[in-house]
């Protein structure tokens, strides 16, 4: 287990000083594989930590210090894959909130009302991580912003 | 045509002889009528304006002696009872069909139980959701459901509710009651799982840790066939299982994974009727000489799976996730004077199948991709019930 964690350590290093060199000199050379690897790790690891807040994992909603659910209930109970959430729809009119709305919108709006938590942040790394991984289950889908 | 449609066609080939249906005894009314329409006059594909909208379906199940025989029978399933201090909303649901099931009129002969009566298999909660089913003074027979079982693998369930697996002939009809849900590979032994881990990983319908846990079993299989050949072959056969006797979505277990098996067992015989839960949501479909019906939940209504619904399938609303008894309910089965049974979803709103696509809880997702999660098969992460 110490051997995973400091590879894991490791891995970050990398994929941070990539980064920093990255934004150093956005879009002013060619893109190299590494750089696209770690762009999309970043990406990854924030669709890992959505969906394990998405599913209801205590550890990590207590290290981002957020409480999604006081029912027992979790997101994929109601959404497994991340099924009629429809991010590809929004933003759009909706009904349940009688607004406009984004897809944070809509998110607080589950965490209120049918899980009973505690609404986030909208710009919150939670509310982020719970994006990606609702975007990344339903990558494909046809872009459609105001469908009912 | 994809794989699994060109192996579905195969099968229903196979299975489903010429000019044959479920059902030999089979009163083709009304709607069944359309049905039939259905898959003789457009391959399988269903529209949604053949359908009457009706929350019954109706077919012919027995006679007794020859002459008709006239009873009731309920089903209740999926209620996913927490224990009352985490929330109640599960039982207040509960509580409700089971009030609605004791005041039948005329009295229902029985009550099936289709599983899933806990959440997370909690002795707790298995001990509750006993004693609001006490309130229901007919007789109960009861199926088990995963959530159910994976805690303890089955022993409290059991010396709640006996075994698993069990047959009854009752006015013309054999019932028999499998057990879809024991039989699942050993995922926990080499990882060292805790009993509540095991069920965590259970539990998460979308997980991929507990893989296709969902089948019938050689043995039961051969139980079953046993149990089956002292009957007539033209006469009427209702199953209940908690999961689906054919395939609809195998990554949700949506399924038993020996359907084919059970459909071979099943063949000779030409009026058989499963009624499933697992699903919570209004499903119909025929296979071979199968019929089979897709119960409500009490607790809450699954999406649509984004693929596999049977093309026979008149789809249900879209629920309201801000009405908690919004999609749910249980079910009423009549057999009336004239020998017929009607399946009635009892759903708590005014209408239970959508007939606009934007209502509907399929029609609403002709834009979505899906992808299964991954996240679960990292190490040391055993889901939300540690």
């Amino acid at each position: 287990m110490k051997t995973i964690r400091i590879g894991l350590i490791a891995a970050g290093v990398l994929v941070g000083s990539l980064l920093i060199v990255s934004s150093a000199r956005a879009h002013k050379d060619k893109h190299t594989p590494q750089q696209l690897k770690a762009f999309e790790e970043v990406f990854m690891e924030q669709v890992r930590i959505g969906d394990l807040l998405f599913h209801g994992d205590d550890a990590t909603a207590k290290k981002l210090n957020v409480q999604l659910s006081r029912t027992g209930m979790a997101c994929a109970m109601c959404h497994p894959f991340g099924s009629d959430n429809h991010p590809h729809e929004f933003p759009k009119f909706q009904e349940q909130i009688g607004q406009f709305a984004t897809l944070r919108d809509m998110i607080n709006w589950c965490i209120e009302k049918p899980n009973e938590g505690v609404k986030i942040d909208s710009d919150s790394p939670a509310m982020k991580a719970l994006e990606a991984y609702i975007y990344w289950s339903n990558r494909g889908s046809k872009l459609d912003p105001g469908r009912h | 045509m994809d794989e699994i449609q060109r192996e579905r066609s195969e099968l229903q080939k196979t299975l489903q002889g010429k000019g044959e249906r479920p059902g030999g005894s089979l009163q083709i009314t009304r709607r069944t009528f359309l049905h039939k329409s259905v898959l003789t006059g457009a391959a399988g594909v269903a529209t949604y304006g053949w359908f009457p909208l009706i929350g019954t379906l109706d077919f012919l199940v027995g006679q007794a002696g020859g002459q008709p025989t006239a009873f009731k029978f309920a089903w209740i399933s999926d209620n996913h009872l927490y224990p009352k201090e985490v929330n109640t909303r599960f039982v207040d649901k509960a509580v409700r069909a089971v009030k609605e099931v004791q005041a039948m009129k005329p009295a229902a002969d029985f009550l099936i139980h289709g599983g899933d009566l806990a959440q997370l298999g909690d002795p707790v909660e298995l001990d509750l959701g006993n004693e609001i089913l006490k309130e229901v003074k007919i007789r109960k027979v009861f199926i088990p459901g995963e959530h159910d079982w994976y805690l303890d693998l089955g022993q409290k369930w059991t010396s709640l509710f006996g075994q698993p697996n069990w047959t009854f002939d009752h006015k013309g009809v054999r019932f028999v009651g499998l057990d879809t849900v024991s039989r699942g590979p050993d995922y926990w032994t080499a990882k060292k799982m805790s009993p509540k881990e095991r069920m965590g990983h259970m539990a998460t319908l979308d997980g991929s840790v507990a893989g296709s846990w969902a089948g019938v079993g050689r043995d039961q299989l051969q139980w079953l066939n046993q149990t089956l050949s002292s009957w007539p072959k033209d006469k009427p056969i209702v199953i209940f299982s908690h999961n689906p006797l054919y395939e609809y979505y195998p990554p949700w277990n949506f399924w038993v994974r020996d359907w084919r098996e059970v459909h071979e067992v099943l063949r000779p015989y030409s009026n058989v009727t499963n009624i499933h839960g697992h699903t919570h949501q209004v499903l119909y479909n025929e296979i071979g000489k199968l019929r089979s019906i897709g119960m409500l939940a009490t607790s809450w209504p699954w999406p649509y799976a984004p693929e596999g619904v049977p093309a026979l399938t008149k789809c249900m609303v879209r629920a309201d996730p801000g009405d908690f008894f919004d999609g749910v309910g249980y079910s009423r089965l009549t057999m009336n004077a004239a020998s017929k049974i009607e399946n009635e979803y009892v759903m708590w709103r005014k209408d239970t199948f959508a007939e606009a696509a934007v209502d509907s809880g399929c029609g609403d997702n002709v834009n979505q991709v899906l992808h299964p999660r991954i996240a679960d098969q990292e190490w040391t992460y055993y889901g939300a019930y540690k």
